[in-house]
């Protein structure tokens, strides 16, 4: 996190950026550039990794499948159409993330309502209500591609390729209701995860709700990537990695697993961020871009090679 | 305490009616061993009792009160059913497994863990014969050691009635008697159990009584040397069967067709 105050498109001597901090009523651009610029967009990039990470490992954990990630709510995909209808129209940039935030909860619900079965939900008819409806958003996103050509088209294409440029202090205020009531959330669904992580038969055994159990994980990771999505755009792999390489370090205790996704993430996506800033300064590669070349080559690595434990899940 | 009453149980799957007409009395510390043919509704009848899907007709009753009108918590502390598709995700210490049975002891949000619960865990892994293995991953266990975690898990649960399908499935000779006796000390120590076991002679060797299921029915509930009488276990498996007394223990064995 601290790589991403000392980075950016301004050459800021590392002193500067120090003194702006330990001064921040200090005039000067160092501290304009620091306290506006900076720190928000590494604040902003701390918690779009901890909400996704979180997101991932909730799901991963509910769904006791390592191969599932945050977008899987449908989420991603609904905003994503939504954003690009809303250029389409020609709505105001400013209400953008607002739309993208809706939608992309207003999917999640529609993915849960369709995969409910008795009081909670199915795991299968969620994996196929979410890829199904994914694939449905993102033939939306495409048809309005087409129709908006070329120029019109890269405001949507930035928000499909996750950045971080140009958020600060008020969008993260905006979102952060949401992504405290999604944490709280997952806080409480975490010990019911943990007994969940032995199968439903054990856990219900156990005396563990299922229903409700199901219904935290959906909101707190519904909550938590429509505020990442809203922040960010589609930022990929980091709740799909992420939680892989927590509980790598801290083993499957959904406590444990939960409190290091959001650690690591929060210190992965800052971190990825300062490099698609300075890699080819001064174009910023797009977050999610970047992301994917770290992540795949990271995942293969952990999970392909001959002499590691290949297994992701289960015994 | 844990004295089980089935009255009148009706069991369904989906439109089919897989049992009817159930009805018997588990005695506390009673062990009782559940048999019959594959499809007969054994795992649906032990998952009706743990109070996990509602009889379509009929009661369950655990000292008195319907099993179905307890909540998911105090269920949990009165009975528990380990299931034949249980397992541990990779990596996972057996403490760990062992220290879920705790779950209803505690508000359902609490992240904590009391020293009461890590002395429980700590007396069942030693129950079970496991101490010395509880920092292993859970998947490095052999199937033996497995089942008699999952056995530790539900003591650490410390329920009355304690469910188990199939614990001694694909387990060598050496370690099905070890289960076997292990529950058998569960008994002992004032707990009803109800096993649902493939091998009759396993039934027969430590059940108090055993049903048999078969025909749509609870064709037998009785101890084993009576309840396992070659008519009743042709009705059931649709083969005939020889029976012989050993050393005071009933032996049954399927005949050859023809």
């Amino acid at each position: 996190m601290a790589l991403g105050l000392f980075v950016g498109g301004s050459a800021l001597a590392p002193r500067d950026v120090l003194g702006a901090l330990a001064h921040p009523g200090a005039a000067g651009d160092a501290g304009a550039i620091v306290w506006a610029l900076r720190l928000p967009r590494v604040a902003i990039a701390a918690c779009v990794g901890a909400a996704l990470a979180v997101s991932g490992a909730l799901l991963q954990g509910m769904l006791r499948n390592p191969l599932v990630d945050p977008f899987l709510t449908g989420v991603s995909a609904g905003a994503g159409a939504a954003i690009a209808l809303a250029v389409v129209a020609g709505v105001a940039a400013g209400f953008v993330p607002a739309i993208g935030f809706a939608a992309g909860l207003g999917t999640a619900l529609l993915v849960a309502f369709l995969a409910r079965r008795g009081g909670g939900v199915d795991a299968e008819r969620l994996i196929l209500a979410g890829i199904s409806l994914s694939a449905l958003f993102s033939a939306i996103v495409a048809l309005a591609l087409v129709r908006l050509g070329r120029e019109g088209g890269d405001a949507v294409l930035a928000w499909l390729a996750g950045s971080l440029a140009s958020r600060g202090w008020h969008e993260l205020l905006a979102t952060a209701p949401y992504a405290l009531a999604g944490t709280v959330l997952a806080v409480l669904a975490a010990p019911s995860l943990n007994a969940l992580r032995l199968g439903p038969g054990i856990a219900k055994a156990v005396g563990v709700d299922i229903a409700r159990t199901q219904w935290l994980v959906l909101g707190a990771a519904a909550l938590l990537t429509a505020s990442a999505v809203a922040l960010a755009g589609i930022v990929g792999f980091v709740g799909l990695i992420v939680p892989h390489v927590a509980r790598r370090l801290v083993g499957t205790d959904a406590r444990a697993s939960l409190v290091a996704a959001a650690l690591l993430g929060a210190a992965f996506v800052p971190l990825a961020d300062a490099l698609a800033r300075s890699i080819a300064a001064p174009t910023e590669i797009p977050l999610g871009v970047l992301l994917a070349f770290i992540g795949v080559p990271t995942f293969l690595y952990l999970y392909l090679r001959p002499a590691g434990a290949t297994r992701l899940w289960g015994t | 305490m844990g004295h089980v009453t089935l009255r009148g149980l009706r069991l369904t799957a989906g439109a089919r009616r897989l049992l009817d007409g159930v009805s018997f009395d588990a005695l506390p510390g009673e062990l009782i061993a559940i048999v019959g043919p594959n499809g007969a509704g054994k795992t649906t009848l032990l998952r009706t009792i743990a109070g996990f899907v509602p009889p379509a007709r009929g009661d369950v009753l655990l000292d008195g009160v319907a099993v179905e009108a307890l909540g998911t918590r105090a269920r949990a502390r009165a009975v528990t059913l380990i299931g034949s598709d249980a397992e541990a995700p990779h990596g996972t210490a057996v403490r760990e497994v062992v220290a879920t049975g705790r779950f209803a002891y505690r508000p359902w949000w609490d992240w904590s863990s009391s020293d009461d619960d890590a002395a429980i865990v700590e007396s069942a892994l030693e129950c079970v014969g496991l101490a010395d293995c509880a920092e292993r991953a859970f998947d490095s266990l052999s199937s033996g050691e497995r089942q008699r975690a999952w056995l530790a898990l539900a003591l650490a649960q410390n329920a009355r009635l304690v469910l188990l399908d199939e614990p001694t499935s694909h387990l060598d000779p050496r370690y099905a008697l070890d289960m076997l006796r292990l529950m058998r000390g569960l008994a002992r120590d004032g707990t009803t159990a109800f096993v649902v076991l493939h091998d009759l002679n396993e039934a027969a060797a430590i059940a108090d009584r055993v049903a048999v299921l078969g025909d749509g029915t609870l064709l037998a509930f009785a101890p084993p040397a009576e309840a396992l009488a070659p008519d009743v276990l042709r009705r059931a498996f649709g083969v005939a069967f020889e029976r012989v007394t050993v050393a005071g223990v009933t032996r049954v064995f399927p005949l050859a067709a023809g």
